[in-house]
């Protein structure tokens, strides 16, 4: 059987007495996956980020981490299991260079002084940061600033790495950067992988879609079956890729095609039914 | 921004540049306690020797020292204005009028300015030499024996440390929210008192706000990376003491004790 | 041509060791009535060049000249207030702006900065919030409150209500979620149509400049690289490789479509014209 790498079973938060952020979630992620989470602004996404890296405290219900239950005695534990990107490239960059600023994790887990240096260069070669090295914050790209934030939870060898809309404020060609850095580390390790997004390629690229919507959960499933509900979706102000929506436009014309999450897919089928005659 | 010198940190490459933190800070206690005892000019000529010696090791230049220097002279000022109005002492060098100026009042103010001098001389030593992570974590060394009685010398130098690394950007967010107000007709420069105010204003609220934006991203940041405040931690960076920070400090430490037998001679 | 722009070249913190020329000898032309896109990489002079046109940042070199106004470098600019009520500028992030108790009395404060009388401003106010769609139970509400989306839209009414006949916009959509962008998009098309105003759009979002832009500005290391009509722009397609930058998924699409075999018509620039086109030929074929 696999394991789940995260278990969420009826989790509850409020920010205020009252005033519901998420209400009975579960869900659960398996070992290894990219999983993205998706939802509009104000749908709850985030705040999960913050209550599965236990940066906020549930109401109710239980988090499981890699067979772990988060709760205050749990909690240095599952920090040595997990990573989280944040979104504003600023805001996380702690050392005054790039190699403090990788250290800051090693120091608070206490590894020893000598074993640094090393760990510090392999992880800053993984998001291609290596010269990088003894650079200030104020001279790098926010796209070199998010690497720097990954070499940084990536030193402490978590299984689990938690994007909050990392790729958000960063330009198109941080962005793309970043994507591959992700793509790439899951690729070669077996990182499970959530990412909070608005970016539709990086949802149809991922394994599984946990669909938020005012709090709740609304859908867990592949790309395929999230984007095949295209009403749905424009109910909870969520896009679709462009190769649903052309779908809809040719069918509209009396053509039918399959449910394609990518242009390439979509591309393939219809050269296929031009060369049927 | 750009103008203001003193406390500031020029990259270079010198002996000093190169030396101890603690070790840079402690030799520049005892020089700036020498330079508050009586040595007379004598001695005030022999530290400016030593402190001059010290800026070429540095490779700094002496310009750079002036440039941190005027912004005391009206202070200076106003303190010859202050001695000559109260010191009535010495002889009397000319008069204005019925007023009196006696020699004391002018020996006082410039036995204070030299003294100032002296003071930014070595402290720039310091501050230009020295990286501010450096400074930091020279001044947490220092502090460790007093943990003991309570002092969290940790807590304080990984506070200096934040503050210096957010400096720059917070100045970017000042004029970046300056520019943004000057676009709805907000005139930061002249108005009536009434207009300044809002004006003030409408720099301060969102300055405060990202601020406190800026706090929180950090501190859920800095938590999710495993840091407690208090906690046992290793540290990364380690200061180890030379020949060179010995002699530094023992060089300083000699300059105190010369100037303490000098005051007593005179 | 409301705002001409000639020779102008703007050097950062000149005689210093920071010293940087961001603009380099810059001439344009901007229509009035037109929404223009300017794109270009972080760091290509954009922002600095949209500064210049509300005052904020004064030439190096060149001139510029907007409405009746000129701003020539070197000389001391007359009436740089009203220039900035002619011209609203809107940065990146404008919600940081926002400072009074009340919504209402944050709108009202830039018409209030422009000598109009309490009551007007109020009114200006009221108007500017009714077009970014903020309703009046929000009135007397702290702007600090608000979400994210809402907190933009009072920012950007803050700037409306000062009633300039250009607005600049430094990339108003960033960091909104795909919803709020559209809503977003859809405001200053109704700004640029039903109430004229001319309308410049920092963006680095292709489908932006594709979907609403007339016109196109690519800056690059300071300098303009290319200024064209939208359609033109994209039709040519080597600018856009070169910069790489993704283009309008339509277009890619389209590409797609001509590289297997498909005869697709110049004109189909929309999802549902490009699906008619594709229907023929797969019609004709099955």
């Amino acid at each position: 059987m696999q394991k789940n790498i995260v278990e969420v079973k009826d989790l509850c938060f409020e920010y205020e007495e009252g005033a519901k952020t998420i209400e009975h979630v579960s869900f659960s992620i398996p070992e290894g996956s990219y999983t993205t989470i998706i939802g509009h602004n104000g749908s709850g996404k985030s705040t999960i980020a913050k209550l599965l890296a236990g940066l906020l405290e549930k109401k109710s219900g239980t988090i499981i981490i890699d067979g772990i239950e988060l709760n205050e005695e749990n909690l240095v534990k599952i920090r040595n299991k997990m990573g989280i990107v944040f979104q504003n490239p600023d805001n996380q960059f702690i050392g005054s260079t790039v190699r403090d600023d990788i250290a800051f994790g090693l120091e608070n887990h206490c590894v020893p002084q000598e074993e640094m240096d090393a760990i510090i260069e392999t992880n800053a070669e993984r998001v291609g940061m290596s010269k990088y090295l003894e650079h200030e914050p104020t001279k790098l790209s926010g796209g070199q600033k998010q690497r720097v934030a990954i070499a940084g939870v990536l030193a402490m060898k978590p299984k689990l790495l938690i994007f909050d809309e990392a790729t958000s404020m960063l330009d198109p060609r941080g962005k793309s950067e970043i994507k591959k850095v992700i793509k790439e580390l899951h690729k070669e390790s077996n990182l499970s992988i959530i990412s909070i997004t608005h970016d539709l390629d990086e949802v149809a690229a991922s394994d599984l879609v946990v669909v938020m919507h005012k709090g709740h959960v609304d859908t867990v499933d592949t790309p395929h079956g999230v984007f095949d509900d295209e009403a749905k979706l424009k109910e909870m102000h969520l896009d679709t890729p462009f190769s649903m929506k052309l779908r809809r436009a040719l069918e509209k014309e009396g053509v039918h095609v399959g449910n394609h999450i990518t242009m390439e897919g979509m591309v393939k089928e219809l050269c296929q039914s031009l060369s049927n005659t | 921004m750009g103008n203001i010198t003193l406390g500031r940190y020029i990259p270079m490459d010198s002996p000093i540049h190169r030396c101890d933190p603690r070790g840079k800070i402690m030799a520049m206690l005892f020089v700036l306690i020498a330079v508050f005892f009586p040595v007379g000019w004598i001695g005030y000529g022999i530290l400016f020797c030593l402190i001059s010696f010290t800026i070429v090791l540095a490779k700094l230049k002496f310009n750079f020292i002036w440039r941190s220097m005027k912004p005391m002279l009206f202070m200076l000022c106003f303190l010859l204005v202050i001695n000559i109005l109260v010191v009535k002492t010495g002889t009397v060098l000319f008069t204005i009028g019925d007023f009196e100026i006696y020699s004391d009042a002018v020996l006082n103010t410039l036995y204070i300015a030299v003294r100032l001098l002296l003071m930014i001389m070595v402290t720039t030593c310091l501050t230009a030499t020295t990286k501010p992570l450096e400074m930091t974590l020279g001044i947490e060394d220092l502090l460790k024996p007093f943990r003991k009685i309570g002092v969290p010398a940790h807590e304080i130098a990984m506070l200096i440390s934040i503050a210096l690394r957010f400096i720059p950007d917070l100045i970017e967010e000042t004029q970046r929210i300056m520019k943004a107000q000057e676009s709805r007709g907000v005139d930061m420069k002249e108005g009536k008192l009434k207009e300044k105010i809002m004006a003030i204003l409408s720099l301060i609220v969102p300055l405060f706000v990202s601020a406190f934006q800026r706090a929180e991203d950090l501190a859920n940041a800095m938590e999710a990376r495993g840091y407690v405040p208090g906690e046992k931690r290793t540290r990364y960076k380690v200061l180890h003491m030379q020949m060179r920070d010995y002699i530094l400090l023992g060089a300083s430490f000699l300059t105190l004790v010369g100037m303490i037998v000098l005051s007593r001679v005179i | 041509m409301s705002i001409s722009i000639q020779h102008l070249s703007y050097i950062y913190s000149p005689g210093t060791p920071y010293e940087h020329k961001a603009l380099d000898d810059v001439n344009l032309q901007i229509e009035e009535g037109k929404m223009t896109a300017i794109i270009g990489h972080t760091g290509s002079g954009k922002s600095t060049l949209v500064q210049h046109l509300n005052g904020l940042l004064l030439p190096s070199e060149g001139k510029i000249h907007i409405f009746d106004r000129e701003i020539i470098a070197k000389q001391k600019p007359k009436n740089l207030k009203s220039l900035r009520g002619e011209v609203g500028l809107v940065f990146q992030f404008p919600e940081y702006q926002l400072f009074e108790e009340t919504v209402l009395k944050d709108v009202s404060f830039g018409p209030k900065n422009f000598n109009v009388d309490e009551e007007t401003a109020i009114s200006r106010a009221k108007e500017a919030l009714a077009l970014v769609g903020i309703g009046e139970e929000y009135y007397e509400r702290s702007p600090l409150e608000l979400s994210g989306g809402q907190k933009r839209r009072v920012a950007i009414a803050g700037i409306l209500a000062m009633n300039p006949r250009v607005l600049v916009l430094d990339e108003p959509t960033a960091g909104l979620d795909p919803s709020g962008t559209r809503k977003m998009m859809e405001l200053f098309k109704t700004l640029n149509k039903e109430h004229a105003k001319t309308i410049l759009l920092v963006t680095h979002d292709m489908e932006q400049v594709y979907g609403y832009c007339d016109d196109v500005i690519v800056i690059k290391q300071g300098k303009i690289s290319t200024q064209a009509k939208v359609s033109e722009f994209f039709d040519e397609g080597n600018e856009i490789e070169e910069m790489n930058i993704l283009p309008p998924a339509l277009l890619r699409m389209k590409k797609m479509l001509r590289e297997v075999g498909f005869k697709l018509d110049e004109e189909a620039k929309d999802i549902q014209s490009l699906a008619k086109e594709i229907a023929k030929q797969v019609k004709k074929h099955g």
